[in-house]
């Protein structure tokens, strides 16, 4: 068993970046989630594993500087809030188009444009649709505890190599700032630059010899090799697709009704599955894990089973989007939601599941 | 609000908001906000004449409690958007409200560029050295080896001086005040209004929560007038109680002296030329640091040269002016036209 500790979300994401090997962290303050910066801080991983922290002038030197680490076959990443990962999204559709891994943490705070500092699950469209510019996609994780916050740190790394694509952590304000019970992983040395190249020695700027020149970019402007690069990246997010759905599924083999929610929405789902069953209606949930890709094979097949669905989230209905072309309109797919930095009681989802998809 | 022989004016409270001011007890900012509504109130403008743009931090709260127009819009574009209204709109005053951390960090680019096309606005540049919203980080002009929450155990950067980044962007005006001076800040806020350009005012601003006292061997009663030297255009550079000491110009360096020892009498201290196009001497005042120098306050630098919106009328002017195409008609009639048979 890994140590145990009671953490805050955002301290956890710090802890568990350095127990994974990572190599670079930049980022700018903002609020909810400073205290990612300010933990690695105070922790010093320089001295203990050679980690560089460094805090950048903004956001967009920050995911630039990934782009400078990323070439270079280092695990490097960065964390903000969703103003912040706005001015990140010219530096993600460009490491996502030049094949680049990073990891971004995206703490959610309500908006459009400053907003307000309290949580919100409002930036889904721009984390699965994009982000950017382009036809790409960031393997998106969306943590629910903070137990996941610390264990998406690795697997966000480690999907993002494999992929040789950006991955996100989609999280919000309230998984940031809450304290939970954590296990931490245990300490995994950084790779040495004998390793750096055998993982990423054909792309990797690591100073190996005689190898096929490669050259981190973006840009082709020969249409038909640029279609080649795009039918490549698509190949990559179809075999994503098949190969890294990750979801939780609770009570729903005799559910009549399925919630679908993530992240911090979802756990206030749990309650209102609670009050719900007291009150006699068979409620499950499916709660994706990864938002891209999305669990949309089993929905479609939940969706021959129950009566209807509702997408609880922090948002005005986003997700909701990609739970409707899932059911394919077998059963009604429904939206409940708070949003503008406002979290949903259990209550109001219980009636909003009785008013919209019950009836009465 | 008075009206005398048909004319406005104004006080100091007509510029103030209903909105409660939300800064915290005893920092720095209410002092310049108060100093700023004076500097207003005596310029004989309306108050629907102005437009105070900020971006993101603490003193971006401003646009709020000023009963003028303003907008409170992004990190660090501050200087873009002001630049925007006042393209648009020439005849407004433009106020820009920026911290260090807005206007050095993320708005650095936008913040050069700016001065550097020489705008018409005004640019209060708030500099407590951290960044207070976000709770205590280090901000651009934070200097080295200085803790804060995101460098613990001191960075490891130097800082910007807020005056040389004017200076090298070809800045025509820098003023700099403190905020314990209220009567100074106004001063330097009227001059930054009626010089015709990009005026940056830096202000030396005390963050009482995250950075208490970052200003006190400047701003302490007890010793400011020997830390502060305030510079009055065709003025000698004298400082101290009694104004005993001065500056001197010394092989190309500037040097502290006092009078009447080691010979140097009045007749040597320099005499303070705001208005000299060349940067060299404004650039070794701007750069005065104790405990050799005193800092240089008031207004180091005023030079009038030409006016990006002034120039931008004139051209679209002259364009149309020399055009022959005054309408559609002359337009279809240009001769670049032809007829679909
Ligand atoms: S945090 Fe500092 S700068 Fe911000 S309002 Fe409080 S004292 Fe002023």
């Amino acid at each position: 068993m890994g140590e145990l500790r009671l953490m805050k979300g955002n301290e956890v994401i710090a802890e568990a970046a350095i127990r994974c090997g990572c190599d670079g962290y930049f980022g700018y303050p903002i609020t909810p989630q400073s205290e990612v910066m300010e933990t690695l801080m105070i922790r010093r991983p320089w001295d203990e594993t050679g980690m560089v922290v460094l805090q950048a002038e903004s956001e967009v030197a920050s995911i630039n500087m990934l782009y400078g680490g990323a070439s270079t076959g280092k695990k490097v990443m960065t964390s903000s809030s969703s103003p912040g990962i706005s001015l990140m999204a010219e530096g993600l559709s460009y490491l996502a188009g030049a094949e680049l891994p990073c990891l971004v943490v995206n703490v959610q705070r309500a908006g459009p444009g400053l907003g307000t500092i309290q949580p919100s699950q409002a930036d889904y469209f721009q984390a699965v649709k994009g982000c950017g510019h382009g036809d790409y996609k960031l393997i998106v994780l969306a943590p629910a505890s903070v137990q996941e916050m610390n264990d998406f740190v690795d697997l966000g790394f480690e999907l993002a190599f494999k992929y040789k694509n950006p991955a996100m952590i989609l999280t919000d304000g309230v998984i940031g700032q809450m304290m939970e019970k954590v296990e931490l992983a245990d300490f995994k040395p950084r790779w040495t630059k004998e390793e750096i190249q055998a993982n990423c020695g054909d792309w990797a700027c690591t100073g190996k010899k005689d190898r096929k020149r490669h050259v981190s970019t973006s840009l082709e402007l020969d249409s038909e090799l640029m279609e080649q690069n795009n039918l490549r990246f698509q190949a990559k997010y179809k075999e994503i697709e098949e190969n890294e759905v990750r979801y939780e599924m609770i009570d729903c083999e005799d559910a009549d009704y399925i919630i679908v929610a993530f992240g911090s929405a979802a756990r206030i789902c749990q309650k209102s599955m609670q009050i719900a069953r007291e009150q006699g209606i068979k409620v499950g949930m499916l709660r994706p894990i990864t938002l891209f890709p999305f669990p949309t094979k089993t929905i479609e097949e939940l969706a021959g089973k129950v009566k209807g669905f509702i997408s609880v989230e922090m948002s005005a209905g986003q997700m909701v989007e990609d739970v409707k072309l899932a059911v394919n309109g077998k059963v009604p797919v429904e939206y409940f939601g708070r949003y503008g930095g406002v979290v949903p009681t259990p209550g109001e989802i219980v009636d909003a599941m009785k008013q919209k998809l019950i009836g009465g | 609000m008075l009206v005398m022989e048909d004319q406005l004016v104004y006080t100091p409270k007509d510029f103030k908001s209903s909105n409660e001011v939300r800064w915290c007890p005893g920092c720095g900012d209410h002092a310049i906000m108060a100093a700023i509504q004076k500097a207003m109130a005596g310029l004989g403008k309306k108050h629907e004449d102005y437009a105070v743009i900020s971006g993101i931090g603490c003193s971006s709260r401003f646009p709020y409690y000023m009963s003028t127009y303003g907008f409170h819009t992004i990190h660090g574009r501050a200087a873009a958007i002001a630049s925007g209204v006042k393209c648009a709109n020439p005849e407004l005053s433009v106020w820009q409200i920026s911290g260090d951390g807005d206007a050095l960090a993320i708005g650095g680019n936008h913040f050069i560029h700016t001065i550097r096309r020489n705008i018409d606005l005004n640019l209060i540049l708030f500099n407590n050295k951290i960044y207070g919203l976000t709770k205590g980080q280090y901000s651009p002009t934070t200097d080295r080896g200085f803790v804060t929450k995101t460098s613990p155990f001191g960075t490891i950067e130097d800082p910007f001086i807020p005056g040389q980044l004017v200076l090298g962007s070809r800045g025509t005006f820098f003023a700099r005040a403190i905020d314990n001076n209220v009567k100074l800040c106004q001063e330097v806020c009227e001059e930054a209004a009626k010089h015709e350009g990009t005026s940056v005012v830096e202000v030396l601003q005390n963050c009482v929560i995250f950075n208490e006292g970052v200003h006190a061997e400047i701003s302490n009663p007890k010793t400011r007038a020997d830390n502060q030297l305030h510079l009055v255009h065709g003025k000698p550079m004298l400082f101290g109680k009694e104004n005993e000491k001065g500056i001197v110009w010394e092989h190309g360096h500037l040097k502290v002296v006092e009078l009447g020892k080691d010979g140097y009498t009045i007749d040597d201290i320099m005499i303070h030329d705001a208005h000299e196009p060349s940067r060299a001497v404004h650039m070794a005042l701007i750069n005065m640091s104790l405990p050799e120098f005193p800092v240089a306050m008031g207004v180091i630098r005023a030079v009038k040269t030409d006016v990006y919106d002034e120039m931008m009328v004139k051209q679209i002017e002259n364009v149309q002016a020399e055009s022959k195409i005054k309408n559609m008609d002359d337009l279809l009639n240009s001769g670049d036209t032809w007829v679909v048979e």
